[in-house]
């Protein structure tokens, strides 16, 4: 008797692992890796919700959300990604693309876009960040210009009625605002040996004395500016950190959270900056009232950085049709109204021109600067972005004069090209 | 056990012509006896094919990969290049020598002062005048050994920020605000300050072993050398130290290795900057392979921080049984 009671529960042991594998085997997990935490960010949150959602409506489809920063990100998909492994569903930062590409780490979906009926609502200037070789890797999240941020009372408490609009200008008034109020810095800017937001502000500059980083002759890459463009970079960055004392002491070297924090405790009156500085309303308190973005000071022209963010689909993924799903799901016109609605900004037009987003005062003055948004080149950037920050310690640390740091960038950058040339 | 001349026996009788039966027999009994002899060994396979996989395989695919031009950027394209990565890195790098030398010094100094301020902890908490307290007083020695690296990393990052950092707030207050500065951004002070938050980090570690192995040290030879009339540095230089050294050796090879190639720390506080101020071998090796991708260059590198070690701490310990030998 005992010995069949036990042969019976083995039996229904049995039968319902059998019932479970086969409804498990059913459903799929797709692995999404991205740096939207929902601890530190409203638009996070309601990414989140959304993912639950999803789940909803896909019975079938379960997500796994692997949450990390950028740098553990870039790193984790690089080692998986060589290893034949890696997630379904990444989030890139344009200038990732194509590295990515190059590695075969990231999945070809032109036919999917072009497929795609909403492939309208994302201007051109989103997709060539996520093209490469005239293939697309991936849909446009987040498209961000950055402006110059700065607070409008230290400004007006130095004699200054608006902001400078010319780089002669950013100086003057960065020299003036500098100790108006005790302890208040003019300007801050990144220069971080990591090269994460540093090259983000100082190619802009480059740009906008009217050279380019690189130029395509012939089907190879060249260097696109000359020693004295660069120089003139060089120049600014030195006559603000040294010869105006516009900058605080020991910010050589700031990466981005330092530079975040200067602003939102006040230390600094001016800064290149985008839309997630929202992020620090409320550790700003009163004084967040006064933080307003305008277009860039401008040299030759005033253009200014266009970060565009880009989602796309794991080279090794083994549920490309599903992630595809999701991708086109989340990043519908709906989904994105809802988690662009804070401390981001949309890549959808539809979504731009919704009343919410037109009427924010926040975002306006990084829709406005959209048309002077450029971004990075369709090169791997990392170490031409490494040498462009030794350079410009160089500079700060007056190691080298600017001119010799712009013949040393020029030099190590058409190194850089042979290997990419090759 | 087996006799010597019970293992000649099957030859005899081979000799003399055996029944099948005997030979089955013998077989078996031959199979006992390499089952016996052998049957230890098996154990260890779990063990040989973990630091197989783990260990060995990297190691070797690493060293045969430093032989290689590879780019993980450019796939398909990987040639066999001898040993060119090693003459450019000896020969043509001029970051290589840079990241050497600061790596040895902020070994020798992370260490140094590691040993000094975990003797010197370990003897004020074994000594007889701390009474009161002595195990919250070795907890909180230990507290800065327990917290994550990173989370150490950070949190000194930020303490030691010029402005507002709590560094620079405590020296204001102390009215010795002329001394604060950007430690992190000022290039004569960057590298002391890296090995001043090494140290900080790890000389619990120290503290903790040397005070085990004062605990092993017999009362009776302080008893005695007190009868003797010993003072306190004959005490520690006869005894005491003495005591202590088997331990010492063991935690300073530790640390010589893992200072060496520590990554975490420097990379945290200051990413080998400013202007590769505060590069070490670790840091480039990393840079070379997640930031330009040059995956054979940077196994040259890791090979060669191996070597470097291996003939290091061959050294050391060679020095060390000497010690022992004179002794």
């Amino acid at each position: 008797m005992r010995k069949e009671s036990i042969l019976l529960s083995l039996l229904w042991v049995f039968l319902l692992s059998l019932v479970f594998s086969i409804v498990h085997a059913q459903e799929i997990t797709l692995q999404v890796w991205d740096v939207f935490d929902p601890a530190t960010s409203k638009d996070a949150v309601e990414r989140e919700k959304l993912l639950r959602k999803f789940e909803e409506e896909n019975p079938g489809i379960k997500i796994q959300h692997n949450i990390l920063t950028y740098s553990d990100l870039h790193e984790k998909l690089v080692v998986a990604g060589v290893a034949g492994s890696g997630p379904d569903v990444v989030h890139m930062l344009g200038e990732w693309v194509p590295e990515f590409v190059l590695m075969g780490i990231v999945e070809d979906v032109t036919e999917r876009v072009n497929a795609w009926n909403e492939k309208q609502f994302f201007p051109d200037s989103t997709w060539k960040v996520a093209t490469y070789k005239d293939r697309i890797y991936g849909i446009p999240s987040i498209a961000s210009p950055r402006v110059l941020l700065y607070r409008e009372d230290y400004l007006k408490k130095a004699g200054f009625d608006r902001p400078p609009d010319t780089w002669d200008e950013l100086k003057t008034v960065a020299q003036k605002v500098t100790g108006v109020v005790e302890g208040v810095y003019g300007f801050g800017f990144c220069s971080s040996s990591n090269a994460i937001r540093g090259p983000q502000e100082f190619l802009p500059l480059l740009w906008q004395t009217g050279a380019e980083w690189v130029v395509e002759k012939d089907g190879k890459w060249v260097p696109g500016f000359t020693v004295t463009q660069a120089e003139e970079v060089f120049a600014l960055y030195n006559d603000l950190m040294n010869t105006l004392k516009a900058c605080p002491p020991g910010s050589i070297g700031w990466e981005w959270q330092e530079l975040d924090n200067a602003f939102t405790m006040g230390r600094i009156a001016m800064c290149y900056n985008g839309s997630w500085m929202q992020l620090h309303e409320e550790e700003a308190g009163e004084s967040f009232k006064y933080w307003k973005g305008t277009r860039m000071p401008a040299n030759k022209n005033r253009t200014t950085y266009f970060e565009v963010k880009v989602e796309g689909i794991g080279k090794f993924s083994k549920y490309k049709d599903e992630a595809w799903k999701f991708l086109a799901w989340i990043l519908g016109k709906d989904q994105m109204a809802l988690h662009t609605r804070h401390d981001n900004l949309p890549a959808r037009t539809d979504v731009i021109s919704l009343p919410e987003f037109q009427e924010d005062e926040w975002k306006k003055p990084f829709f406005a600067v959209i048309p002077d948004g450029k971004s990075f080149p369709p090169i791997p950037m990392s170490e031409s972005n490494k040498a462009m920050m030794r350079e410009l310690q160089a500079v700060l640390y007056q190691q080298k004069t600017p001119a010799e740091a712009a013949e040393s960038l020029l030099a190590t950058l058409q190194e850089i090209l042979e290997t990419i040339n090759e | 056990m087996l006799s010597a001349s019970w293992a000649c026996e099957p030859t005899k009788r081979k000799a003399q012509g055996v029944s099948a039966m005997e030979k089955q027999k013998l077989l078996s009994v031959g199979f006992r006896v390499w089952k016996k002899a052998f049957s230890p060994y098996w154990y260890f396979i779990p063990l040989f094919v973990v630091v197989g996989a783990l260990m060995v395989y990297p190691l070797a695919d690493g060293i045969r990969l430093s032989f290689w031009s590879k780019n993980l950027m450019y796939p398909g394209k990987d040639k066999f290049v001898g040993f060119a990565n090693y003459y450019k890195l000896l020969f043509e790098d001029k970051l290589f020598w840079p990241a050497l030398r600061n790596s040895i010094i902020f070994t020798a100094a992370s260490v140094l002062f590691e040993y000094l301020l975990g003797l010197g902890s370990a003897l004020l908490l074994n000594s007889k005048h701390v009474v009161r307290c002595k195990n919250l007083l070795r907890g909180i020695v230990l507290l800065p050994w327990v917290v994550p690296i990173a989370v150490n990393s950070l949190n000194w990052r930020w303490m030691l920020l010029p402005d507002y950092g709590f560094v620079n707030q405590l020296l204001r207050i102390s009215g010795l605000g002329s001394i604060a500065r950007g430690w992190l951004s000022d290039l004569r002070w960057v590298f002391p300050t890296v090995v001043l938050v090494n140290v900080w980090r790890s000389f619990p570690f120290y503290t903790v072993t040397i005070l085990a192995g004062l605990t092993l040290i017999p009362r009776e030879l302080y008893e005695a050398a007190h009868i003797d009339g010993a003072n306190r540095w004959q005490v520690f230089r006869y005894i005491t130290f003495p005591g202590i050294k088997g331990v010492s050796t063991v935690i300073v090879v530790l640390h010589i290795v893992w200072t060496f190639v520590n990554f975490d720390v420097i990379y945290l506080l200051t990413g080998g900057g400013p202007l590769h101020r505060t590069e070490v071998l670790p840091t480039y090796l990393y840079q070379q392979a997640f930031n330009y991708f040059k995956v054979s260059y940077a196994s040259s590198i890791g090979t060669f921080i191996f070597l470097f070690l291996i003939i290091t701490v061959g050294f050391y310990f060679s020095k060390f049984s000497s010690f022992y030998v004179e002794r």
